[in-house]
């Protein structure tokens, strides 16, 4: 049963059943109990009268019974029995009733007289209440005479039980009515009170239901939400943020995909088709050809960045650590970018212990540090200084430089794919992937790569994380080195 | 016909400047918004050709910049945005039509010949004057069904003249469309085109179509004996 609704009506209903069925059955012992006890005191009363007119005078059992005081032993439709034997067994007295038949001879003290059912002489179900007693003294006879009975007599008297039966007949019935016509009305409310009470659920279900991906910007409303979806709902509308922002991102991705694409197969196809037009114009074939390399090899380092994130992603990039001098790793890294920096008498100044060793994959962190280092050098002003400082730990490398263009609502969307500062995207320089490479690469060695805005104009990017091989020195200062690109 | 490429990549300068100087337009690239929006104000083009995305200022916002001003210009928007709500913002910003990169060079002629017609309230790509053939199209002209050589740049004043025929068209009115601003002119640039026009479009035996309204400028027509 996986319904919620089934599981509650039927989990519910039953157990109201059952509480219905205990409480008929307890109701209906407790009357039939009165019933009885009330049928057993008329007997019982009946009994002690024919035994208050039972004594013994002489040695002989006497019985004042008369059936104009007792009209109930008569003969008759209704008529109640009674049996009394003496000491010996021998019947004393019997009502006309009983004609010739007996009742049982069983029987218990006065005050706890046996009383059981039985088939009456007639065939009829009847009870039977049974006495043993010594009869009493006639007025004339003192205690003590030598005749005096110290024996028991048995009296058994008997009822037609037919009134008793019809009423615990009457009271099964009401109960068995009464009892399956609130069973079933139980049952209907319940149904109604869950459905009622999980019309939120099916709410919540059928505002889920109307959320795709174009509407992913839709929440749960958690005004009047009952408490226990209240979680649920605040976690849905946290799930889809994550989703509405995952979305987003990949629509951007594929976007931006689109549009890196689209410029370089527009100017590849226009300069091939301008050329084509006019064949004899071998200037405008070089051209075209020249345009052709340039944009092919654009298009391949696209490809190469988003083939190793892809790699990347699936796990796919060998990590083999070793021991990294920091220092000689980031002038080594430096090397080649110097020239840019150069153009902008940008100022390299690298605050790096001698002793610093990291245990990292030396190729993976070259080229994190040098896609760093590249867009320092090339987005930092005129004579900017970029400075490379490890911290006291040693963990942590960070690489900073003045910035005119970028502010802090740029920071979430700078590891992003194809991100560029500029809407345009006309540079042919940059493709957008080298700082989402280089987190990609960071996480697969074991580090995290973050962006700071340690001043309002300078932008430092933090490697951390890192194992070192050696403790680095607390102080940096007899290690620092200062060299100018 | 003058055309004004405002495109920030430089291929694209390159291709699309190449292919329509040697289709006979007289070609001006602007590399950012701030410099097209400039140029598009201070010269009398037949189309601007108009990318979306520029560094300074974005297309769009050119465009509504240039028919706030109430530039007439026709303006056809080459860009990669290709959605149609990209495609309806621009129509919708003024521009006349708009194509969506990657795109084929024949279309973006075919098209800037459209819009140039279109300005000239010419319909067909063909004009006829007396028995002289200009077709815009195909870039070729006839007289007497006798095709005439001519060179690019000659062939744009002719058409310039034809898609005007009848009007007095000034000297400067023929530099301003048939000239880019890279050119250096000289002085008697427009007679001495005009004069050469004139000598290939007259075989002997024919009637004279370009007339010279002397200090006014010249007409293209067909001028009753």
């Amino acid at each position: 049963m996986k319904s919620i609704q089934q599981r509650l009506v039927f989990g519910v209903g039953a157990a109201y059943c059952l509480l219905w069925a205990v409480g008929g059955v307890a109701v209906y012992l407790v009357v039939r109990s009165g019933y009885v006890a009330e049928f057993d005191r008329v007997l019982k009363a009946n009994a002690q009268a024919l035994a208050t007119v039972t004594n013994q005078r002489a040695g002989q059992v006497e019985t004042d019974y008369s059936e104009d005081l007792m009209p109930g032993f008569s003969p008759g439709r209704h008529a109640d029995y009674f049996q009394l034997w003496l000491p010996d067994g021998s019947t004393r007295k019997r009502s006309r009733s009983l004609g010739d038949g007996d009742l049982p001879r069983r029987g218990g003290a006065v005050n706890s007289p046996e009383i059981w059912n039985l088939k009456l002489p007639d065939g009829r179900d009847g009870r039977a209440i049974g006495i043993c007693f010594v009869p009493q003294l006639d007025e004339e006879e003192s205690p003590g005479s030598p005749h005096e009975l110290k024996d028991e007599v048995m009296l058994v008297v008997a009822r037609h039980r037919g009134n008793l039966d019809e009423r615990l007949q009457e009271l099964e019935s009401a109960l068995l009515a009464v009892g399956g016509s609130m069973v079933v009305a139980t049952v209907l409310m319940v149904i109604v009170a869950v459905r009622l009470g999980l019309q939120p659920l099916w709410d919540l279900g059928e505002r889920a239901a109307v959320i795709d991906a174009a509407t992913l910007q839709l929440r749960f409303s958690t005004d009047n939400m009952p408490t226990e979806l209240l979680p649920i709902a605040m976690r849905l509308n946290e799930l889809l943020s994550r989703l509405e922002s995952s979305f987003n991102r990949e629509r951007r991705f594929s976007a931006d995909v689109a549009h890196e694409l689209r410029t370089p197969i527009a100017e590849l196809r226009t300069a091939n088709e301008v050329a084509l037009k006019w064949p004899e114009d071998v200037t405008m074939a070089r051209n075209a050809l020249e345009e052709s390399v340039a944009i092919a090899l654009q298009m391949e380092s696209m490809v190469a960045g988003l083939l190793a994130l892809a790699r990347c992603e699936a796990g796919q990039l060998p990590v083999r650590p070793e021991t990294v001098a920091l220092l000689p790793f980031v002038r080594e890294v430096w090397q080649p970018l110097a020239s840019v920096a150069s153009s902008k008498q940008a100022i390299l100044d690298v605050q790096i212990p001698s002793t610093a060793c990291w245990r990292s994959d030396a190729s993976l962190l070259r080229s994190i540090l040098s896609n760093l280092l590249s867009n320092a050098g090339q987005y930092c002003p005129q004579q900017g200084l970029i400075r490379v400082a490890v911290d006291a730990t040693g963990t942590e490398l960070s690489i900073s430089n003045v910035t005119e263009d970028l502010g802090t609502k740029d920071l979430p969307h700078l590891f992003e794919r194809f991100w560029r500062k500029d809407p345009a995207r006309s540079s042919n320089m940059h493709n957008g992937l080298g700082l989402t490479i280089a987190r990609a690469y960071a996480e697969a060695l074991g580090l995290h790569l973050r962006a700071e805005m340690t001043q309002p104009n300078r932008i430092t990017l933090i490697l951390s994380g890192a194992q070192i091989e050696r403790p680095a020195p607390a102080t940096l200062q007899d290690a620092a080195l200062r060299f100018a690109s | 016909m003058r055309i004004l490429l405002v495109e920030d990549s430089k291929r694209l300068q390159s291709s699309i400047g190449r292919g329509l100087r040697r289709a006979g337009y007289a070609i001006d690239v602007a590399g950012d918004g701030r410099e097209g929006l400039w140029l598009g104000e201070s010269n009398q083009y037949d189309v601007i050709v108009l990318d979306l995305m520029l560094p300074g200022m974005d297309g769009l916002s050119l465009l509504r910049e240039l028919r706030a001003e109430h530039n007439p210009t026709h303006v056809l928007v080459l860009t990669a945005k290709d959605t149609v709500e990209d495609r309806v913002r621009g129509l919708q910003a003024g521009a006349d039509d708009y194509l969506v990169k990657p795109f084929a060079f024949e279309e973006l002629l075919a098209r800037i010949q459209a819009l140039c017609r279109r300005g000239y309230d010419r319909k067909n790509p063909v004009v006829t004057i007396d028995d002289l053939q200009i077709n815009t199209a195909t870039r070729k002209a006839a007289r007497d069904g006798k095709p005439i050589d001519l060179t690019a740049r000659e062939f744009m004043l002719l058409e310039y003249l034809a898609l005007r025929r009848g009007e007095v068209v000034t000297r400067s009115e023929i530099e301003a469309h048939i000239y880019a601003d890279s050119v250096e002119l000289m002085s008697n640039v427009v007679d001495s085109a005009i004069c050469i026009l004139r000598k290939k479009i007259t075989p002997p035996g024919s009637a004279p179509l370009i007339h010279t309204r002397r200090g006014s400028g010249y007409v293209l027509e067909n001028e009753p004996a």
